[in-house]
């Protein structure tokens, strides 16, 4: 993740001149390729070398080659379709659910009332566990799955949107009021776009805890997806294919992060984390 | 515009004297964990209908309480506040208000802050714009018009919300060191441009700040405060006659208030020094 201490350090950088200035660029630049090319290439090495069996480390080739071989079958971008398509309908959910629960609870008495102890206990426990009363009630099929990722991350959108919304500087609500605003414009359209850079951030954690469901919930009761199709493999003693896996789910869920960073820069231009990242760069 | 406006309201309450009427009032922020705080320890004050009034007092001691309360925006806790014969109950429109920090809605442009008010009062969209545009000119923000605040700097975000809160033509307005992140020279630009768009369109006034030379140059009258808790100390009468500003700053009327002045705000401050110090 290209994150803020990178962008401070090329923006540090750019106050220097001359060799030393673009070595550090370069750096920082190359830097995350080199640390992930270094770690393939061990990976590789230490296969061919017969450091390890590769049986239980089968060379990265092998594995690359076995996601091509997938990918021309047609398999692979089926389960990458189906994973996806869980991921996201479950994040909407959740999205939609955790935004609007977010900012009623604080809101209204009596559903906060009603919600507060659940999201207590909710918060801090392995939603997971309750997968196989999941199961129990919805069936295997993609309706148990989908609820099952979208409980798992609505808490988190909850408590992001709750806080922020209660969090909005009061002089911005009270000028919007002088203007003459209504208590419901007040909510669209002041605490909503106010609170928006919180609750995205709610959402990016969500979305990665959305993938990682799917993926358990495709693991354990099948159905297809990238989690299925993984544990099959491991059932039929596949190594290639077990690994394959992992670098196919390690690329999807690095697009999807990379998407909600874009998204999050698109929505929110107006916000100075955005205007540093254009004008040092 | 403003004035049919002000005329119907005291249709509707004739007994009532338009202005600011500021009665008893006293006010304690009570902190969730923390000790209580009196901030304002009872008020009076009566502000004539299109006076322009100066309230001038050290950091703390409770300016911004007292013009908050003005505006609506917390309840009050003892006395009574009247503004323009309504007895103030909560925030709106008639009362414009400029806030210290600004409080500008970070996601709009400048052009759209300032529009927000505006599309409120129901104005036809061409209209909208033109007032604006005035307004943005007015400040001299000409060609950041599609800038974000944060894109701003302090001084620049400061005119943005003066822009914002004239554009709606209150009959009061209410402002919290509208100059205070201004340079010198922007400062008395716009000190001096206050002063002519409110002889164009005189309203009630009540303009916070602790620079002495500013309260005095552009009040009727300054009301100084005591260090914490707030109480009225003194009232200055400060109306020089019709000049312009730099004469005006010469005049040995001018020197003599300013000093006089001075002397009321420096006890102040090295009490509030010594009760931070103790
Ligand atoms: N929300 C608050 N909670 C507790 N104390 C406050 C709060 N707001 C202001 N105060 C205190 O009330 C006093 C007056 O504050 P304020 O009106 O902002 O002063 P001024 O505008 O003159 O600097 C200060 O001592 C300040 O610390
Ligand atoms: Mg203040």
């Amino acid at each position: 993740m290209a994150g803020p201490s990178t962008n401070a350090a090329i923006a540090l950088s750019l106050r220097e001149n001359g060799m030393a200035h673009w070595l550090r660029i370069g750096f920082y630049k190359v830097g995350p390729f080199f640390t992930v090319t270094a770690l393939l290439l061990t990976w590789e090495l230490a296969s061919r070398l017969e450091l390890v069996i590769a049986f239980l480390l089968p060379p990265l080739s092998v594995v690359l080659l076995r996601i091509a071989e997938d990918m021309v079958a047609g398999q692979l971008p089926l389960d990458i379709a189906i994973t996806l398509y869980r991921t996201l309908v479950a994040f909407v959910l959740a999205m939609v659910i955790g935004i609007s629960l977010g900012i009623v609870i604080p809101r209204v008495a009596s559903i906060r009332w009603f919600f507060d102890p659940i999201i207590s206990i909710g918060l801090p426990m392995p939603k997971i566990a309750l997968l196989p009363i999941f199961m129990l009630w919805f069936g295997l099929f993609d309706t148990s799955k989908i609820l099952m990722v979208a409980f798992s991350a609505s808490f988190q959108i909850i408590i992001t949107t709750w806080s922020a919304t209660q969090n909005v500087e009061k002089e911005l609500i009270w000028s919007a009021r002088s203007l003459g605003a209504s208590n419901r414009q007040i909510l669209w359209e002041v605490i909503f776009p106010a609170s928006l850079p919180q609750i995205l951030t709610g959402l990016q954690i969500a979305m990665p805890v959305c993938l990682i469901v799917v993926l358990v919930t495709e693991m354990v009761m099948g159905g297809q997806g990238l989690g299925d199709s993984m544990l099959r493999s491991a059932r039929y003693v596949d190594s290639p294919g077990v690994f394959a896996g992992i670098v196919e789910i390690g690329i999807v869920g690095f697009c999807v992060i990379r998407s909600m960073e874009l998204i999050r820069r698109r929505l929110l231009v107006w916000h100075q984390e955005t205007q540093k990242e254009e004008t040092t760069v | 515009m403003a004035s049919v406006a002000r005329s119907g309201r005291e249709h509707d309450n004739p007994a009532a004297a338009p202005g600011i009427s500021i009665s008893g009032v006293c006010h304690e922020y009570r902190p969730a964990n923390g000790r209580p705080v009196l901030a304002l320890d009872d008020i009076s004050l009566e502000v004539k209908d299109r006076e322009f009034v100066s309230i001038l007092g050290p950091s703390g001691c409770g300016k911004s309480t007292l013009l908050y309360l003005m505006g609506g925006f917390m309840p009050l806790q003892q006395g009574e506040i009247i503004v323009a014969g309504k007895t103030v109950t909560g925030p709106g429109p008639d009362r414009g208000v400029v806030f210290q920090n600004f409080a500008l809605f970070p996601w709009k442009s400048v052009r759209d802050n300032i529009l927000y008010g505006l599309e409120k009062q129901g104005l036809p969209r061409e209209e909208r714009l033109e007032i604006a545009q005035h307004y943005i000119d007015m400040v001299h923000l000409s060609g950041f018009e599609d800038s974000y605040p944060s894109q701003l700097s302090g001084g620049m975000k400061q005119r943005v919300a003066i822009a914002r809160t004239l554009a709606i033509k209150p009959d009061t307005l209410l402002m919290d060191e509208p100059f205070g992140a201004l340079d010198a020279q922007t400062r008395s630009l716009m000190q001096e441009e206050l002063i002519a768009i409110w002889n164009r369109s005189p309203t009630t006034v009540v303009f916070v700040t602790h620079d002495v030379r500013e309260a005095v140059l552009l009040a009727d009258r300054v009301a100084v405060m005591t260090a914490r808790p707030g109480r009225l100390k003194e009232i200055v009468e400060t109306k020089f006659a019709d000049a312009p500003h730099d004469e005006i700053v010469k005049s040995p009327e001018f020197l003599d208030k300013v000093d006089y002045t001075w002397n009321l705000v420096r006890a102040e401050a090295v009490a509030a020094d010594a009760e931070k110090a103790g």
